[in-house]
């Protein structure tokens, strides 16, 4: 039964059920006691007004001995011989009881009234089962209406019940029309108190969900154009070494070729780490020795840095420990330096400093290159952003996938000018004990 | 024909500009909006190629390739544009077209497919609607780059066509030397000295010394059979 309608229905019906039933008890109660208290003063009554007139005429007999009337008489001599029965009645006792009582005779209850006068004795008899009958049926009465208000106050409930859980019904024909391409906020006015912090949890959910798809939306967009610069690239390469009729435009095609190719993997791995280093992405947090990571993605660094005669140097002290993913790190630190090293002048240093400072370990990288002026520091860190005096070597995503893993660990990016002459990056996370 | 490349990626303009020779154009290349704002208002070119999504050299100056072309157009400058880009919204298209682009094509792109929306843009912009160019029984087909002079295939090397091509273009204008070299040699390119000269003389002997006419000092045109001037 999970129905709310049937539930209410059931219980508000069952409520009234019980009530009807209650009701029923203490009528019958009642009036039994009422009726019991009018019976007993009508057989006074009765009896006195019997003692009063003294003989019995002989049309009254009659009435008297209608079979109709449940009203047994009896009249007795002083000396116990009966002078007079409006019905012989041999179930009841040839003795009379003075006053009111109740008794049993064969199984069935009588209720007497006896009254003595100086010749005679005057009992007036009722069944008690009579009485009973008359309270029960006045119950009865008192108790029908109820019943026959019943199915009328279901039918009423059922359609109130209907009528009040109808917001959530438009709630949920609401929600069914929302699909990926549609996440607007379902509409809240006229929501009962009890149902709106749903539509506003809802809306709230349904906008996290709506900026998240965006950013997702946005992200493949940015993604699919700017796989179009080299995949630009490589048709045209790949039409030149078609065209080339001799060796060495061959050759050069074909090492124009496998840098296209380079350049076109390199963009997909930043892509997908990119991807991997959003705030979303849920990262395992445990003690990450900052300079160990530096170290690693210093190795990873210097075949390229070999590549272009760029010395890397290390300086770090131990201990600098940060809450965090190793792997992500390793990204953020790699990106850094590989940008450093590709932005570096031939022959020149790159610095990465690892140390802690008032509660915070801080990771520097120091070039000597041609730096970032002011004006552009900010928007760097957006995707794909490529700086005009940029060889156009890189994928445009270096610094944005820095900012991701960055924030992911509460750390904050800055840029500033370097004493090695280039740029200077330092990334400030809060210090672990 | 003499081209303005406007690319920022080196990958790209580097390929594109070695195809484009390859297809016999004379191509200039910029890096920047900046550069070819300045390349444009102060050279001349039969075709511009301009990429859209340029890095912004100079606050102030041309923020992409949409601001260049406005001010390009704004000048009053009618040399034809494509625009090349990898914004392929309609939105942007429609813009493009809208600013004053002759041509609009999406990266990435089939070289063959941009070489003959090259064509076919000089093609208009020279108010001509067959691919053909013909005069005098000399028919060049520019598509294929192939000569023939009454029916008969004619064999020109590479500049010797460019020069016939220029000449053609416009039969009877009157071209100098130093026009000529232009449409025939990009930046960078060595001129050799008299080499125009050298190119007429055996044009003329290909297709009949008449063909082409100087004027003595002031250049070459392609005899339109009007009156000596």
């Amino acid at each position: 039964m999970n129905s709310l309608r049937l539930r209410l229905l059931v219980s508000l019906v069952g409520l009234l059920a019980l009530a009807a039933v209650a009701m029923a008890a203490i009528t019958y109660h009642n009036v039994l006691g009422e009726t019991e208290k009018l019976f007993d003063y009508q057989l006074q009554q009765m009896a006195l007004s019997l003692r009063d007139q003294g003989e019995i005429e002989p049309e009254q007999a009659d009435t008297l001995a209608d079979e109709r009337l449940d009203v047994v008489i009896q009249i007795w001599t002083v000396d116990g011989r009966a002078i007079y029965a409006s019905r012989p009645h041999a179930s009841l006792p040839e003795r009379a009881l003075l006053g009111l009582a109740t008794l049993t005779v064969d199984g069935r209850a009588w209720r007497t009234y006896g009254v003595a006068t100086r010749d005679r004795v005057i009992q007036v008899a009722q069944p008690v089962d009579i009485r009973q009958r008359l309270a029960a049926h006045a119950a009865w009465r008192s108790v029908v209406p109820l019943l026959l208000t019943t199915p009328i106050a279901a039918l009423a409930i059922w359609w109130l019940a209907a009528r009040n859980l109808a917001p959530i019904e438009r709630l949920a024909r609401e929600v069914r029309t929302r699909d990926a391409r549609s996440l607007a906020a379902v509409p809240a006015d006229g929501l009962p108190d009890e149902i709106a912090p749903l539509a506003s949890a809802l809306n709230a959910l349904l906008a996290r969900l709506s900026s998240s798809l965006d950013s997702q939306r946005a992200f493949v967009a940015d993604a699919a154009h700017e796989l179009r610069s080299p995949l630009t690239a490589l048709k045209l390469q790949l039409e030149l070494l078609r065209r080339a009729d001799d060796a060495e435009t061959r050759e050069a095609a074909r090492i124009a070729i496998g840098e296209g190719i380079g350049r076109a993997s390199r963009l997909v791995e930043q892509l997908l780490a990119l991807a991997r280093s959003e705030p979303d992405a849920v990262l395992p947090v445990e003690r990450v020795d900052l300079a160990a990571v530096a170290r690693q993605a210093i190795d990873d660094t210097t075949p390229f840095a070999d590549s272009r005669s760029v010395s890397i140097a290390l300086i770090a002290h131990g201990g600098a420990c940060v809450k965090g993913d190793p792997v992500a790190l390793n990204l953020l630190v790699r990106n850094l330096v590989d940008n450093a090293v590709r932005y570096s002048p031939t022959a020149s240093r790159v610095e990465v400093r690892v140390r802690q400072q008032s509660g915070e370990v801080v990771l520097e990288v120091d070039d000597a290159g041609p730096g970032i002026p002011d004006a552009e520091r900010e928007r760097v860190f957006d995707r794909f952003y490529r700086r005009a005096d940029a060889a156009g070597a890189g994928s445009g995503l270096g610094l944005a996938i820095v900012r991701s893993v960055a924030s992911a660990h509460a750390a904050t990016v800055r840029l500033g000018p370097s004493t090695l002459g280039g740029l200077s990056v330092s990334v400030s996370f809060p210090a672990t004990p | 024909m003499r081209l303005l490349l406007v690319e920022d990626d080196r990958m790209i303009g580097d390929s594109l500009q070695r195809a484009l020779r390859l297809e016999g154009f004379a191509v200039d290349w910029v890096r920047d909006a900046t550069a070819a704002d300045a390349t444009l208002a102060s050279e001349r070119f039969d075709l511009v190629l301009l990429d859209l999504g340029l890095p912004r050299r100079s606050s102030g100056g041309p923020a992409d390739g949409l601001d260049v072309l406005r001010a390009l157009r704004a000048r009053r400058d009618a040399t034809p544009v494509i625009v090349v880009t990898a914004r392929d919204a309609r939105g942007d298209r429609v813009a493009g077209l809208d600013a004053g682009a002759d041509d609009y094509i999406v990266k990435p792109f089939e070289f063959d497919e941009l070489a003959a929306r090259i064509r076919a843009v000089l093609r208009r912009h020279a108010g001509r609607g067959e691919p053909l160019l013909s005069h005098r029984g000399v028919t060049i087909d520019p598509a294929q780059r192939r000569v023939t002079r009454n029916g008969q295939p004619v064999v020109l090397s590479a500049r010797e066509y460019a020069v016939l091509e220029t000449l053609m273009a416009r039969p009877g204008a009157v071209l100098s030397r130093a026009q000529l070299e232009d449409r025939l040699y990009g930046w960078g390119e060595e001129i050799e000295s008299n080499a125009v000269s050298v190119y007429i003389h055996q044009l003329r002997k290909k297709l009949g010394a008449d063909f082409i006419r100087n004027v003595r000092g002031v250049g070459y045109f392609i005899d339109t059979g009007a009156p000596e001037r």
